[in-house]
């Protein structure tokens, strides 16, 4: 196996008394498409924090392509080859989609272009036609529906072609159709050589994107296999519906 | 042009400067500073050390930028440490003690009294030569101030400025390190407030602690939110109308036949109120920002 894009040895991380990640080993390959899976408050958003850098982790460690961002702030760790979106995109008020697309890029938006007119660039035309936003461009962007916000904020994270993208929940509240889209676009983007990690809740989706699924219970990872094994794998059968299934027991 | 008006379209000038300022901190990047006027005290006290110890005003101008850059660089990182509305507050505070230490410290620029005689510019100009010279100095470095601010607003760094302002935390996964962004807004428009400061000491020929009370910065609050945040063209446009309406109150006071202490008193309703009213009913100010004017 090549050297994996993103290391994850024994990552902590503990709200109070409550561990929220308990030593989480895991690897990811270049090119790999991978779901993270798990019952609500398993840890997932968490482990999504911790690896870009907006939650520091109190122990364990991450590395990126071979570098070791444990702990750095999160445009750091941006700049280190990771993009992400978040579970609720919450988008500008008052800038338009366009300029949101605009301020996606970090080398346009840098300080030493402060005295230079913003630059019309032809990557942004491409990606509102990719992710059909051509008619909302000029919208404030906080106007754009629940699913076009997560829509942009896809667009905005793969604008910088990442090594590796985390997606919190990119299709909720997405329309099937763009849903079905949005995957080929993940696809393309994984074979142009960029690694997912993919937090997401609709099974049909995971089993189309992904090869691979971790799944977390309780801040411990509980599985780490195809997708199509989660229906065989008690741990993960038990972590989502419970015990008495397992044992026959349901109520009818 | 009277010698009144020649005054009164001067010190607009000057606090056009501030309210270009201060709307580059909150108008553009959501910096909200509360304690604008010490970073103007930097200019004025810069231009009153350097007469106290007979330096030339220029380079009294030079102590100023630096004491301008080096507190808002302070600002800056105080802010990295704090949500935005205890920032507020903390740079509330430092203003203010500011203006306690040059009011208590005899030693330090003449405490409460002030440094007086500083030279006048442009005093050897007969009749109202010197007055008009000043203004057209002052007028000369506003549409400066504006032109950078226009030019900073619409760049690449203007949208990444919108976008901390907006959204910090997508911001921060973008990739912008909003702590040096900080720090470069603020030393921008801390050089811009001294500059202003500095203008005004050589104008008035005068420096004192009580220019450095915080109803000053809320008056040029009140221009940035009368005129409209984050519209560089509305917060000038909000400089020279309340500067206008407060020259004009003692004029309202003759006419009403009311006693003194109505000048200083209703200066303060029109501020205060101006701004409760248009946060109210016009929260955008007379000229709303321009959203998707500077792309696409």
């Amino acid at each position: 196996m090549a050297d994996p894009l993103l290391q994850l040895d024994g990552l902590s991380k503990a709200f109070g008394a409550h561990q929220v990640l308990d030593g989480i080993a895991a690897s990811i390959a270049p090119g790999e498409i991978v779901g993270l899976l798990g019952p609500n408050g398993s840890g997932k958003s968490t482990l999504l924090n911790a690896i870009s850098g907006f939650l520091a982790p109190d122990g364990g460690a991450v590395t990126i392509a071979g570098r070791d961002i444990t702990g750095l702030p999160a445009h750091e760790v941006t700049r280190a080859g990771l993009a992400r979106t978040f579970q609720l995109p919450s988008m500008p008020t008052r800038m338009t989609t366009r300029e949101v697309l605009a301020a996606g890029d970090v080398s346009a938006g840098s300080a030493r272009n402060m005295l230079r007119g913003a630059a019309q660039d032809q990557r942004i035309d491409q990606l509102l036609e990719m992710f059909r936003l051509s008619h909302v461009a000029k919208l404030p962007a906080s106007a754009l529906s629940g699913g076009q916000k997560k829509l942009l904020s896809v667009a905005l994270a793969l604008r910088g072609a990442p090594k590796l993208l985390c997606l919190d929940e990119p299709t909720a509240g997405v329309h099937p159709e763009l849903r079905s889209e949005m995957i080929t676009i993940l696809r393309r983007a994984a074979r142009d050589g960029t690694t997912l990690l993919v937090i997401e809740h609709d099974m049909l989706f995971i089993r189309q994107l992904c090869s691979r699924c971790i799944v977390l219970d309780r801040g411990q990872l509980i599985a780490d296999c195809a997708p199509e094994e989660l229906e065989k794998n008690a741990a993960v059968v038990e972590a989502y519906l419970g015990k008495s299934v397992e044992k026959g027991k349901t109520a009818r | 042009m009277s010698e009144f008006l020649i005054h009164v379209a001067a010190v607009s000038c000057l606090y056009g400067i501030l309210a270009l300022a201060l709307n580059l901190q909150m108008g553009f990047s959501g910096l909200v500073n509360f304690g604008l006027i010490a970073l103007f005290g930097c200019g004025t006290y810069g231009a009153a050390f350097a007469h106290l110890w007979g330096w030339p005003p220029l380079a009294g101008l030079a102590l100023g930028l630096i004491f301008a850059a080096l507190m808002g660089l302070f600002f800056a990182r105080l802010g990295a440490r704090m949500s935005e509305d205890y920032w507020g507050i903390a740079t509330l505070s430092l203003a203010e003690i500011m203006r306690l230490v040059f009011t208590n410290e005899q030693a330090l620029a003449g405490g409460a009294q002030g440094v007086s005689g500083l030279p006048v510019s442009f005093a050897g100009l007969a009749g109202q030569g010197a007055g008009l010279s000043r203004l057209a100095l002052y007028a000369a470095l506003l549409a400066a101030a504006f032109v950078l601010c226009q030019r900073i607003t619409r760049s690449g760094f203007g949208m990444a400025l919108k976008m901390m302002r907006e959204e910090p935390q997508l911001a921060r996964a973008l990739g912008y390190d909003l702590g040096r962004m900080r720090a470069i807004v603020m030393v921008i428009s801390s050089l811009m407030a001294a500059v202003a400061g500095f203008l005004y000491a050589h104008y008035l020929s005068f420096v004192g602690p009580e220019q450095l009370m915080s109803h000053e910065t809320f008056l040029i609050w009140s221009m940035v939110i009368i005129g409209g945040i984050a519209n560089n063209w509305g917060v000038v446009a909000g400089a020279f109308l309340m500067q206008f309406a407060l020259a004009y109150v003692p004029f309202v006071k003759d006419w009403l036949d009311m006693p003194s202490d109505f000048v200083a008193a209703t200066r303060l309703v029109i501020v205060g109120g101006g701004i409760l009213a248009f946060l109210i009913w016009r929260p955008k100010g007379l000229f709303p920002e321009r959203i998707g004017g500077s792309h696409g």
